[in-house]
């Protein structure tokens, strides 16, 4: 295609051969800067796939209850496929798929903070228990001392 | 997705030609099914299966929450549904794969939110159980500290209670030992009073050995004996009331035999030593020089009689020159032996009238008295008497035989 261009160019009357080397290089500006962006788009593509994959650890270690078990592995799957997609040199899909695996960690950590907190709910709940447990315990012990006690003051009495 | 979904139609497509050539036998048959399985492929084409994901997504969106996750965050659900609706009408427009993306990210979303939610829930739950709980802490608090207080108060009453049982034997035990005690003085007393009864009832029967009551009162002495033995039996076998009684009774009989046997034993050994002192009396009688001793009994009385010859002239009643020394010998036996009572008698031989020779005899006699009195001799101890030529030891027709019977006899009585 550049050559193409180019050699119409050639064909074109001599003084426009004057100014065809401005529009020569402009055109070469217009065509190569694409390509540049791209890169640099892959690059960023990399960088966020390869930030996405250093933090599946973290969640894991987050994820004591395994509660997000499935969701973390369907993150690692889909961080795979953005980087499939990244080496097919298909930046716009890598990317909709790296939206889509940050969305997901955002659920992973959000399911993660909910188990937590469920689990606090649930030794929360665990202790209220044994605390009610233990003070009917102790109700019954207070009602038998009372008792033991009458008895005994009726026996010190007689 | 889409071509999943493509593939899925010409599955089904083979599916029903393979049947429809398997049956290639019946070609009227053949003929009658093609038209429905045209319908359904074209039905297929037209509106391809719902993806998985979107499935997926509206089944989630039957969760009993979605209400409340609703209210609390509008914006990410409101998101989800934006992306629930794109993926319905990808789907409709047969688009599955740009479908499956937006129900997928729909999905998240809308998990995202319920997890959102399940947190909030979780934390006004746990704002609920933090107050729940300090209310259950204060009523454990409230019911352990009656409880330790009436556990206290329980504890000091079994103390006390255990303090009164203590108390109360230790009175039955020292009253026990108090009763012991006096049951074992009374014993200790008992055994005592039962001793010094022995020992009475002993001594009394060595008393009664002294006076030889075995010999002069055997009854008694023999009964006391055989109670003191039989009282030995009943306290070896702890009578010791019945081993007093014995022992009275031993005690008794033995001052009995005592009493008995004394007099008798008394009288026995008074004979005894009489007799010692009478041989006593006659060994020394007859040491003495110049007299002639001879022991007679008249009745129940024994008599030494000391004759002491030439002590007077003839007719004459006061001693010869020389012849108070004569009576030494026998002044110093008499006061030796002062129980006997001593006769002083006066003899003669019988030249002369016999009255005249009595009173001479009598003279004579006096005289030898006064000698002995004058000598010590206690002149109560005397007797003097003259008995003339009544009492001759000698033949008087001989000068010798009147020489003998011309003499004063010191005669000591006794029994």
């Amino acid at each position: 295609m550049i050559r193409t261009c180019l050699a119409r160019s050639a064909s074109a009357s001599r003084g426009a051969r004057l100014l065809g080397f401005p529009l020569l290089m402009m055109l070469l500006a217009t065509v190569s800067l694409p390509q540049a962006a791209h890169a640099d788009e892959e690059d960023d593509i990399q960088r966020q796939i390869d930030a996405q994959k250093a933090g599946v650890p973290d969640l894991e270690l987050l994820d004591r209850s395994h509660a997000a078990a499935s969701e973390i592995q369907r993150l690692r799957d889909w961080l795979g496929q953005a980087w499939d997609l990244r080496n097919k040199h298909e930046p716009d899909e890598a990317r909709e798929v790296l939206e889509r695996c940050m969305a997901e960690a955002e659920l992973i950590r959000q399911i993660i903070t909910a188990s937590q907190l469920k689990a606090q709910v649930a030794d929360r709940e665990a202790k209220l228990d044994r605390t009610k447990s233990e003070t009917e315990k102790k109700k019954k012990a207070l009602q038998e001392a009372q008792i033991k006690k009458r008895s005994l003051e009726s026996a010190v009495g007689s | 997705m889409r071509t999943q979904g493509t593939k899925t139609v010409t599955k089904t497509m083979t599916k029903t030609k393979t049947k429809t050539l398997g049956s290639s036998q019946h070609r009227f048959v053949r003929w009658l099914a093609a038209p429905p399985a045209l319908a359904l492929w074209l039905g297929a084409c037209a509106t391809p299966p719902k993806p998985t994901a979107l499935v997926a997504y509206e089944d989630l969106k039957k969760d009993p929450t979605i209400e409340d996750t609703r209210k609390r965050f509008p914006d990410l659900v409101g998101a989800s549904d934006q992306q629930g609706d794109r993926a319905v009408k990808e789907w409709q427009s047969n688009n599955l794969e740009d479908s499956t993306k937006a129900a997928l990210l729909a999905e998240i979303k809308l998990r995202t939110a319920l997890a959102r939610n399940a947190q909030e829930q979780a934390k006004s739950r746990l704002s609920q159980l933090q107050g729940d709980q300090a209310k259950a802490d204060e009523m454990l608090a409230s019911v352990d500290k009656d409880l330790i207080a009436a556990t206290e108060q329980v504890k000091l009453m079994e103390k006390n209670v255990a303090a009164e049982a203590d108390k109360k034997r230790l009175t039955e035990q020292m009253a026990s030992e108090q009763k012991r005690g006096e049951e074992e003085r009374q014993k200790l007393s008992m055994q005592l009073a039962t001793e010094e009864k022995r020992a009475a009832a002993q001594l009394a029967l060595r008393t009664a050995d002294t006076v030889e009551a075995g010999k002069y009162a055997p009854g008694e002495y023999n009964t006391a004996s055989s109670m003191l033995a039989k009282a030995d039996e009943e306290i070896k076998q702890g009578n010791l009331a019945a081993a007093q009684a014995s022992l009275e009774v031993a005690k008794s009989r033995a001052d009995r035999a005592t009493e008995i046997s004394k007099p008798s034993y008394e009288q026995a050994a008074q004979a005894t030593q009489n007799k010692a002192r009478d041989e006593a009396l006659a060994r020394d009688a007859a040491a003495l020089p110049g007299v002639s001793v001879r022991i007679e009994r008249r009745g129940e009385l024994q008599r030494l009689v000391i004759a002491v010859q030439d002590l007077f002239v003839r007719n004459q009643t006061t001693l010869g020159p020389g012849k108070e020394a004569a009576l030494d010998p026998v002044a110093r036996l008499i006061s030796k032996y002062p129980s006997y009572p001593v006769q002083v008698v006066g003899h003669t031989d019988n030249r002369g009238k016999t009255g005249e020779l009595i009173a001479l005899s009598q003279a004579r006699a006096q005289s030898v008295f006064s000698s002995l009195v004058s000598k010590g001799v206690a002149a109560t101890r005397l007797m003097v008497s003259g008995q003339g030529p009544n009492e001759p030891i000698a033949d008087n027709r001989s000068p010798p035989g009147r020489a003998k019977n011309s003499r004063i006899e010191i005669i000591f009585l006794y029994h």
